[in-house]
């Protein structure tokens, strides 16, 4: 009882500090909260594969890019198109890349699921460069219009307004991340451990694991892809090398280790502390990066659970944790 | 002789050494994988480091075949000292099958790191490493004219290779490393020290990818980007060539130096799709790769 | 069960299954008919190729030649999970439950399995109250109450077998094949174990792989003897007990298995 009330009061502060925070901050500390919300939906999107399915993604970009290239594409071709259907569009033609390659990342795993995305990045990047003329090419796509988002009996929202735009990013990523959580306690939240966990007894339990993996892969996709479509509307404008360079499928993957794997909000928190980092550096920006990455490597050798445990342990909860983290990366080495 | 198949030619020249170079790098890369099961991102990395390093030593000797010796064992130091104080500390949390995410992980931030390193010692311009005076210029054979440096590249590749061969198949060190790749615990369990067999693997390994970056420094450009096509081709090497395999690593190699230098006129723009898309099926329909032994 | 399902005699039967390592041949013109309701169990000594017949049964390896006729219906070629779907459960040799889970985990996927509950987005599975229960009522019955909690893997070693087990019974098979359930054991454990047996597969039809010729001749009302992956003798336990092949094969066998 106690507890659920220090649950909802934790909830109702974190919704009071994000509606307020446009007057307490500038807009600096607004865009770069936005910008970390971006990124922490994105990490989410791919923790979905790492934490809860076991599946490490060298490609996530390549749905991120999607997302972003799908709604900046359908906003410059097409007069009219509301904020919404824009987001949609993204979203889905994220869903769509996954499911036109799932066939063949469905069937694999480990080093070969690694290397598998990875390879269909590169070919996403081939190919949003072959497309210039839709694409921009290197110079990218910049200044489509930004529609006012339309709700019925209330009116036009103007997106423009640094803080409306601040408003309806944070739901819809809210909303985003909501709902993933809500998905890994359902039923198929629980076969999508078990495959992470042992999918030969996921398949003799009568599973279809291959069509399972699809719709994950579908699903973490397609929140990858609002993730790029709100990154779309946030900068107006959309890079090759912003969304799919050499480290765009990395960030994300850094930030899950960062937080502490095996948990749904580690990527959270690694990508507030991959955020705070980056600008405690910017007087420094050409070692940022230096820094950011052995922070990582600090974090895989000497505290595989990641922030999120440390924080843990600082209060004490250690204990509950540790079951917690057992349960979710601890496979005992009775296998051999 | 005409003009088509002079610039045939000396196209070809030019793909044999970058395939070369190539192979030096998988060839490291796929004995890591095949006996420690690591896919090591941070490889080619150390490609570019070492071209770096020879960049350095020359700056400091002006002589590059003190780079050429030196460097790369600066490299093959850097390896055994990532594999003892790194690799070997993830094993020691019970992470089961995690583990791998985990060493994943560290390799990427390894890459990361190294390439962050560099830009912030030697800055994001190129460096121009010259060939020393006795490779530099032209020999004319069969009345044509050749680019002596890339002959050599060719040359040490080709040594370095026998060395290779003669190490892993004539001797009983060699013996014991091919059994460690083909299955490590049947090796352990046959007494072979396989722990200090992974550190020497992953110093050879490293050494080759050594070598391999200080030939690299003339011919190309020594640039923190570097080591990005050389990740992205000896991945597809090794996903072709088969995980393990260093004959299949040999044949793609060579076919990929070939493809790059002469798809470029073929194909311009496609050949990355095609290649890559070629990988991704041989990865899902034959994971053992056109060459790989290993089931 | 199943309202509209036809009494098949045979329950399943294999015609001349063969299957290849690569070159290597594991499996010759394998041909079994599993009558329903009974209990026959497979014999063999070690590498006779017993383990792979089952990966082919049950569809992890595609046979090379020869069919499978499963219920009456041909299913060569079918995935696991489908035959598993169609009635057919399996245990491994080797463990192999959800390590990291906890037992709980682990026995609520085998009553998701049963109840069919596999795509279903829009539900909190915690506060499924008829899955948690089904699931402790299951924890009590093969004992594991107090281990409710515990990952899997830091079970017993006798206590993670009975858990295999029921994994293998989640779906409530007709046809329950069971690779060594009794391996490693000692006496008392087997004891419970063969009891066990017994309680769960109560009317369905096993195929059953064992050593312990105690527990094959208690359990198995036919048995079928493979020696390098060929039919040896096929009959009730006093036809094989008497059979001078069998004998001479697979003691001789095991007595150099014994001396290596
Ligand atoms: N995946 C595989 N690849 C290649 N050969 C295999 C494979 N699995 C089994 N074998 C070989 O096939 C033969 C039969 O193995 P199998 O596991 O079916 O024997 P088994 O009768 O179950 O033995 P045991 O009593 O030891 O469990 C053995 O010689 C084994 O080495
Ligand atoms: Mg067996």
């Amino acid at each position: 009882m106690k507890n659920s009330f220090r649950k909802w009061l934790l909830w109702a502060a974190i919704l009071a500090g994000l509606y307020t925070a446009p007057v307490l901050f500038g807009v600096f500390e607004l865009n770069l909260l936005l910008g970390a919300s971006i990124f922490a939906l994105f990490s989410l999107s791919l923790n979905l594969l790492l934490s809860f399915t076991g599946l490490l993604s060298f490609g996530h970009a390549m749905f991120f890019a999607s997302g972003a290239y799908g709604t900046a594409l359908v906003l410059t071709r097409l007069d009219g198109c509301s904020l919404l259907s824009a987001i949609f569009v993204g979203a889905a033609s994220a869903v769509l890349v996954a499911l036109v390659l799932s066939p063949l990342l469905v069937r694999v795993g480990g080093h070969t699921f690694a290397m598998l995305t990875m390879a269909f990045s590169q070919i996403m990047y081939a190919t949003v460069m072959k497309f210039s003329h839709l694409t921009g090419g290197n110079d990218g796509m910049s200044g489509f219009p930004i529609p006012p988002l339309v709700i019925p009996a209330v009116g036009l929202i103007d997106m423009s307004l640094e803080r409306n735009f601040y408003y309806f990013s944070i739901s819809i990523l809210g909303l985003s991340a909501w709902v993933m959580w809500f998905f890994t306690r359902t039923p198929f939240g629980s076969i999508m451990v078990s495959i992470r966990d042992n999918p030969d007894r996921v398949t003799y339990l009568g599973f279809n694991v291959p069509l399972s993996k699809a719709i994950i892969l579908g699903v973490s996709a397609g929140f990858a892809g609002v993730a790029g479509s709100v990154y779309a509307l946030f900068q107006n404008m959309v890079s090759v090398d912003g969304v799919l360079g050499p480290l765009s499928s990395f960030t994300p993957l850094i930030n899950c280790f960062i937080g502490g794997l095996g948990t749904f909000i580690g990527p959270v928190f690694g990508t507030g502390i991959g955020t705070i980092l980056l600008e405690l550096m910017s007087a420094h920006p050409e070692q940022a990066q230096l820094v950011f990455s052995l922070v990582l490597i600090s974090v895989v050798l000497f505290l595989p659970g990641g922030a999120i445990m440390l924080y843990w342990k600082i209060t004490s909860r250690w204990i509950v944790l540790r079951n917690k983290f057992q349960t979710a990366i601890l496979k005992g080495n009775h296998e051999s | 002789m005409d003009a088509i198949a002079v610039m045939l030619i000396t196209q070809g020249i030019h793909g044999l050494a970058y395939g070369m170079l190539l192979f030096l790098v998988a060839s490291g890369f796929t004995l890591i994988f095949g006996m420690m099961g690591i896919l090591n991102i941070a490889h080619a990395s150390f490609f570019m480091l070492a071209a770096y390093f020879a960049f350095q030593i020359m700056q400091w000797s002006g002589s590059f075949w003190l780079a050429l010796l030196l460097a790369p064992i600066a490299i093959a130091g850097l390896g055994i000292l990532m594999e003892r104080l790194m690799l070997r500390q993830i094993r020691k949390f019970k992470l089961g099958k995690a583990v791998v995410l985990f060493e994943l992980m560290l390799t990427v931030g390894i890459m990361v790191c190294i390439e962050e390193a560099v830009k912030n010692l030697w800055g994001t311009d190129p460096e121009i490493v010259n060939a020393p005076e006795l490779l530099r210029g032209l020999v004319q054979f069969f009345g044509m004219t050749y680019p002596v440096y890339r002959i050599f590249i060719i040359g040490l590749s080709c040594s370095i290779l026998l060395l290779l061969g003669l190490i892993l198949f004539k001797t009983r060190l060699g013996n014991v490393v091919r059994a460690a790749v083909q299955d490590a615990d049947m090796a352990g369990a046959l007494g072979v020290n396989v722990p200090l067999v992974f550190t020497l693997v992953f110093g050879l390994g490293t050494w080759l990818a050594g070598i391999a970056g200080v030939a690299a420094a003339p011919m190309l450009t020594v640039f923190p980007g570097l080591a990005n096509q050389m990740m992205l081709d000896s991945f597809i090497v090794v996903a072709l060539g088969g995980f393990g395999s260093l004959f299949g690593a040999f044949v793609i190699s060579m076919l990929l130096g070939e493809l790059t230098a002469f798809g470029i006129q073929f194909f311009p723009g496609y050949s990355t799709i095609i290649l890559f898309g070629f990988m991704a099926l041989v990865l899902t329909i034959r994971p053992s790769g056109l060459f790989g032994e290993k089931e | 069960m199943n309202p509209d399902r036809k009494q098949p005699r045979n329950m399943l039967m294999t015609k001349r299954l063969n299957h290849y390592f690569g070159e290597r041949q594991v499996l010759f013109n394998i041909s079994l008919e599993i009558q329903e309701g009974t209990r026959h169990a497979i014999i063999g000594p070690n590498g006779a190729g017993k383990t792979t017949l089952f990966n082919t049964i049950t569809g992890k390896y595609r046979p090379k030649n020869g069919s499978i006729l499963f219920k009456g219906k041909d299913v060569t070629g079918f995935k696991p999970d489908k035959l598993v779907r169609m009635g057919l459960g399996r245990s491994f040799q080797i463990n192999s439950t959800f390590a990291g889970l906890t037992t709980f985990q682990n026995l609520r996927m085998a009553v998701l399995a049963r109840k069919n509950i596999r795509f279903n987005f829009f539900r909190n599975l915690d506060k499924m109250q008829p899955v948690t229960d089904e699931t402790d009522t299951l924890l009590a019955r093969i004992g594991l109450a107090a281990e409710r909690n515990l990952p899997a893997g830091l079970l017993s070693y006798g206590k993670h077998r009975c858990l295999e087990l029921s994994l293998a019974m989640a779906t409530d098979p007709d046809l329950v094949m069971l690779d060594e359930p009794a391996a490693g054991m000692s006496r008392i454990e087997t004891h419970q174990m063969v009891k066990l047996i017994r309680e769960l597969t109560h009317n369905k039809t096993v195929l059953i792989i064992e050593h312990d010729m105690d527990v094959v001749f208690s359990l198995a009302d036919r048995i079928t003897v493979l020696h390098h992956g060929e039919i040896l003798a096929t009959g009730t336990p006093e036809e094989i007990k008497a059979n001078q092949d069998v004998k001479d094969a697979y003691l001789g066998e095991t007595k150099v298995g014994n001396a290596a």
